[in-house]
């Protein structure tokens, strides 16, 4: 332990405990509050529109997902095309309480944080049957399994009266203690459910990671007959990171329930789960914050290509179709160019920066 | 009732085999990289329109700008992955499909450049109109076509692995990257090449393809998600397994749309039979009916 | 490799300047629009051109972008001017709710939308905000539990009804076999429950089996079966590309009905989005002979309301293949409608505003009824009445285009079934 707890010059640990605190210093205890009370209070100060405040909310549902994913894919290595169907599961959960008891029944409005949960255990228990293959299966052909249930997935929501068809359920607003919610502070409440799911998922995941289960995953990955050798079950290993990974999901395909007031099947689609991947690629598979980084990045990216694409349309003849089509050529572009020059993601810049820091004036 | 099965059995082979030269391409590059290649859809849909742009709007006969447009796909292929893939030899195979995902974007918005994103054309007809017919089961000349086409393609292919030096050196890069470049293959052309011939095959695919259902590009480009189920069915890395696979999804989805759709209460199977298919396959034999077994069981 | 990583980088940067030098820019001219004291209305529109069914939402949003346009060039609005924002949502409700929320933070008056997925998901909002909505999907399902959801033409269920009574009333000898040939999704299934209904409630006619089809590229074996159980005519209820392949098949199996009803041979029929050029364009000469129904004129007949359509298109330097399409009509006549009520609203003297529009809408019909040139009857709503040209007309592919059967009609068993 380094004398001055503020500032650590070196490496000081004397015991694995030590080394696996989740803040090494005080400064950056002291920098994580300040910025956690930061996300609490800027709302408060200055209104944000409901376009950015739903832009917003929708980036923290992606990133709960994508914490999820990340655990099945960055952590236990194992491509997962099929995160958006176990979203979902966790969506339609919400939706088929909804269907059965009627949209704005007591357990919906009131017992929202129940049900959340609820949506998260359902998406666990099929994120763990879905990987069950994971017992006899490696590498790809695990990501096959997951593309079969998305498939299946949609046929059968779309199939089945009871999810009406893969058409719009509607789910009705819920109640706070200052009553129920109306339209103008919607998105405002969510960020701050949102917001409260996110620090809470990031401090499951950091320390799940800490724990046995957690460095499992990466044994796993990493070498999963060293890990057998060690008296790692890499089956059960590889089902329990899916279940964790479906659970995440689950929480936000109900928080997604939520926020969109309906659940439709056009939002879990394999597009969607294509999308959810590249999110954890670009951020930075493999670590934790680069599951926050990757949604961000994103949807600032598609919403960023949006605005210039409607700049271009308008300085462009009307008659081209160059306007429209540069939101998927740059979008794709993008992401090409990332990971050609950058494939740890985000996630590496994030570090080199805040190596940077602490070395700064000195470099290497 | 003897010559409705005996339909729907041959429906089944036709359809099958145009699935397997779909799934060509995509075996071709698994084969040699690895690599799931996610923008397989949108190659084959390019296919199709370099096809018709070649005969409707420079006037080239249909025959060779069909031919022509497989060397133009073969040569873009070959440039996609000089330019996107070749930087990325040695990154984890996520980094690489995921590459593929952003291709996809990319080749969308190309696309979307072109008339053909929001446009439908079709095909001249050149081929006769009437049907071929025995014993009550009759299938069409541009099928027809298309299962000879798929022939030639596959056995050329096959005989390109098995007997040609350079299809040999494809099949030891994908064996064993380091072995192969110590005995002198050039891996960073094997993989280039893998992607040319993956693109040859999938113009041809989008070419007959859109013979059959007319050039809409969200039809077309449907197709790279429809192979999976057969390539896995397959074994992802196995030319004659992706044959069987087509064949037999092919067969499975006309019986099922024939005798399942419209009794008891079920509608729409063959959709999701091949998925449901490829499930149980994954939990039984999980190298597919051709893969080599080198899976590793955990 | 360190110089390209500051090469990325910099492109990045210039990127995000050009967007918000682009930003700026429209600040400026939203400026001098008010300094020159003429009222600026606001309306959104958002749909799919680009994504899935691409083909109809792109010239469906340069019809509306050129109806716009002509109002505010020809000055139909005084010195007021429309500004209507149309977006791209790439067929994914997520963008289509998030481009909703920001029309609604600009202060629309009225707002176009397009697919039923993304007009359902966004019911409980439209209400809330009271916002007249008219969607480019004419799911009947859209105006359950909405008031303020306005189809612009007749439903999908109307629309199959009228087919079936067309059916039922030239067909001869008995009672008419038929099948329903449909999309997989709740935008196929719903016209074949009114159908069934309407069976039910009278119309003579037997449903053989509905058929929901997939990614076929092979209906022989279907359109076999179909035919051996005696079925005479196929109500298609999906998108132009799935009815262009079983064409093809049934062309060449020479099972199309050279007339209407033929004996022995299938009558194709389709509703709304199976038609068009496009089914022309997809499956060429084996579109002979296909029946469509929709509400709009089409451009192969030509008549005034036609030529109409094509000098906008020309005006805007449309080329042919979008001037000609019905698609480039919808998006016209939805852009007249929203101007149309804008206009009653503004000549009674009243702040145009979101209710405002309503009540025009809910007041046009009777007299007051609308009658866009571009569809075969007049746009009437009222309290119970929500969608807009009832009146259909039928057409089939003669030589390569389509051509009107018949006169225009409206389907009886739609108010029966209620």
């Amino acid at each position: 332990m380094s004398t001055n707890r503020w500032l650590a010059t070196g490496n000081y640990f004397t015991s694995y405990k030590d080394e696996q605190r989740i803040f090494i210093t005080h400064l950056d205890r002291t920098f994580f509050s300040i910025f956690i009370s930061l996300l609490f209070i800027w709302p408060l100060l200055f209104k944000l529109s409901n376009k950015y405040m739903l832009v917003i909310d929708n980036i923290l549902i992606a990133i709960v997902a994508i914490i999820g994913l990340n655990i099945v894919t960055g952590f236990a290595g194992l491509i997962s095309i099929g995160h958006a169907a176990f979203m979902g599961v966790g969506a339609y959960t919400v939706a088929s309480f909804a269907r059965t008891l009627g949209d704005s029944h007591v357990i919906i409005t009131h017992a929202w944080p129940l049900l959340i949960l609820l949506s998260g255990l359902t998406g666990a228990v099929f994120g763990a049957i879905v990987g069950l293959p994971a017992m006899r299966l490696k590498h790809l052909y695990l990501a096959m399994a997951t593309l079969s249930f998305q498939m299946i997935f949609t046929w059968t929501i779309n199939f089945l009266e009871f999810f009406n068809q893969g058409q719009t359920i509607a789910i009705s607003n819920v109640f706070w203690f200052t009553g129920k919610l109306g339209r103008k502070d919607h998105y405002f409440f969510w960020y701050y459910v949102l917001l409260v799911v996110v620090i809470l998922s990031g401090f499951m995941v950091r320390n799940l990671l800490r724990t046995r289960y957690g460095r499992c995953l990466g044994a796993v990955r990493d070498n999963d007959r060293a890990a057998d050798a060690m008296g790692i079950h890499p089956g059960l290993t590889k089902v329990y990171a899916f279940g964790l990974a479906g659970f995440f999901a689950g929480i936000a395909g109900a928080l997604h329930a939520y926020v969109y007031r309906g659940v439709g099947f056009e939002s879990f689609t394999l597009h969607h789960s294509i999308t959810y991947l590249a999110m954890a690629i670009v951020g930075g598979l493999g670590t934790l914050h680069g599951s926050f980084w990757g949604p961000i990045a994103i949807m600032t990216l598609e919403l960023q290509m949006e605005s210039f694409a409607e700049y271009a349309g308008r300085i462009l003849p009307s008659d081209w179709n160059l306007a429209t089509a540069l939101k998927p050529l740059s979008f794709g572009l993008v992401i090409v160019l990332f990971l050609m020059f950058e494939p740890r993601g985000i996630a590496n810049w994030w570090r080199i920066a805040r190596s940077y820091t602490k070395l700064w004036p000195f470099r290497y | 009732m003897m010559s409705y099965f005996f339909q729907l059995l041959v429906s089944g082979i036709v359809v099958g085999s145009i699935y397997a030269l779909a799934a060509l391409g995509f075996v071709l590059i698994y084969k040699s990289s690895k690599v799931l290649n996610l923008a397989h859809g949108q190659i084959i849909a390019a296919g199709a329109f370099i096809t018709y742009a070649l005969t409707g709007w420079v006037g080239i006969p249909i025959y060779l700008s069909f031919l022509l447009s497989m060397v133009i796909t073969f040569f873009l292929a070959m440039s996609v992955e000089k330019i996107f893939l070749r930087r990325l030899i040695g990154e984890p195979i996520i980094s690489i499909i995921m590459v593929t995902i952003g291709l996809m974007s990319i080749l969308d918005g190309i696309i979307f450049l072109t008339p053909f994103g929001s446009v439908n054309f079709s095909f001249p007809q050149f081929l006769p109109q009437e049907l071929i017919s025995f014993g009550g089961v009759s299938i069409s000349w541009t099928q027809l076509v298309g299962v000879i086409i798929t022939a030639i393609m596959i056995g050329g292919f096959s005989w390109f692995f098995k007997k040609s030096t350079v299809g040999i050196s494809m099949r030891a890069v994908s064996d064993d990257q380091f072995a192969s470049m110590s005995v002198g293959i050039s891996v960073p052309r094997v993989f280039g090449l893998a992607w040319a011939t993956a693109g040859l095959s999938a113009a041809a695919a989008g070419g007959i393809i859109g013979n059959i259902t007319g050039l809409n590009f969200e039809t077309l480009q449907a197709f790279g998600i429809t192979v999976f189920p057969i390539v896995i069915l397959g074994g992802l890395d196995s030319i004659l397994g992706a044959v069987v696979a087509g064949i037999i999804m092919g067969v499975i989805q006309q019986f099922a749309s024939g005798y399942l759709d419209g009794n008891f209460g079920l509608n729409g199977t063959a959709e999701v039979l091949p998925y449901i298919i490829l499930l149980i396959i994954l939990l039984f034999k999980p190298h597919g009916l051709f893969g080599i077994h080198e899976i590793e069981r955990v | 490799m360190k110089n390209m990583k500051w090469l990325v980088l910099s492109v990045f940067v210039a990127t995000f300047f050009i967007v918000s030098c682009g930003q700026k820019e429209e600040a400026k001219v939203e400026e001098k629009k008010e300094a020159a004291e003429a009222m600026v209305y606001k309306l959104g529109m958002c749909l799919a051109i680009t994504g899935p069914t691409s083909d109809a939402g792109d010239p469906m949003s340069k019809g509306a972008k050129d109806y716009f346009r002509y109002v505010n060039d020809m000055k139909l609005l005084g010195e007021d001017k429309l500004e209507c924002d149309i977006r791209d949502d790439q067929y994914k409700t997520e963008n289509t709710k998030r481009n909703f929320e920001d029309f609604l933070d600009q202060g629309i008056v009225f707002y176009l939308n397009y697919s039923t997925d993304s007009t359902q998901s966004l019911k409980k909002d439209i209400e809330e905000e009271k916002i007249p909505t008219t969607p480019a999907s004419y799911h009947a399902g859209n105006l359950v539990d909405a008031d303020y959801i306005f189809l612009p033409i007749a439903s999908y269920s109307a629309q199959a009804i009228g087919l079936a009574e067309y059916i039922v009333k030239n067909h001869t000898g008995g009672t008419p076999k038929v099948a329903m040939y449909v999309h997989s999704s709740a935008f196929g299934r719903a016209p074949v429950a009114d159908v069934k209904k309407a069976v039910a409630a009278g119309l003579d006619m037997e449903i053989v089996v509905v058929v929901e089809h997939g990614k076929d590229l092979d209906n022989t074996a279907m359109l076999k079966r179909l035919s051996k159980k005696g079925v005479q005519y196929i109500i298609c209820q999906t998108t132009q590309s799935p009815v262009a392949t079983m064409l093809k098949d049934a062309s060449r199996l020479g099972l199309v009905a050279k007339t209407f009803g033929e004996k022995g041979k299938i009558t194709f029929t389709g509703c709304h989005y199976t038609g068009g050029n496009d089914l022309v364009a997809l499956a060429g000469p084996a579109a002979e002979n296909f029946y469509w129904t929709t509400s709009f004129n089409i451009t192969s007949e030509p008549g005034v309301w036609t030529d109409a359509q094509l000098a906008i298109a020309k005006q805007y330097g449309r080329n042919e293949k979008t001037a000609k399409s019905h698609n480039y009509s919808g998006g016209i006549m939805m852009a007249q409608v929203a101007t149309e009520v804008i206009l009653r609203a503004k000549a009674r003297g009243k702040k145009i505003t979101r209710e405002a529009l309503y009540d025009e809408l809910l007041a046009m019909n009777g007299v007051n009824a609308f009658y866009p040139v571009v569809t075969v009857g007049p746009v009437t709503y009222s309290k119970t009445d929500k969608a807009g040209v009832d009146t259909l007309q039928l057409y089939a592919v003669k030589n390569g285009e389509f051509k009107s059967v018949g006169k225009p009609f409206i389907p009886e068993y739609t108010g029966k079934i209620k």
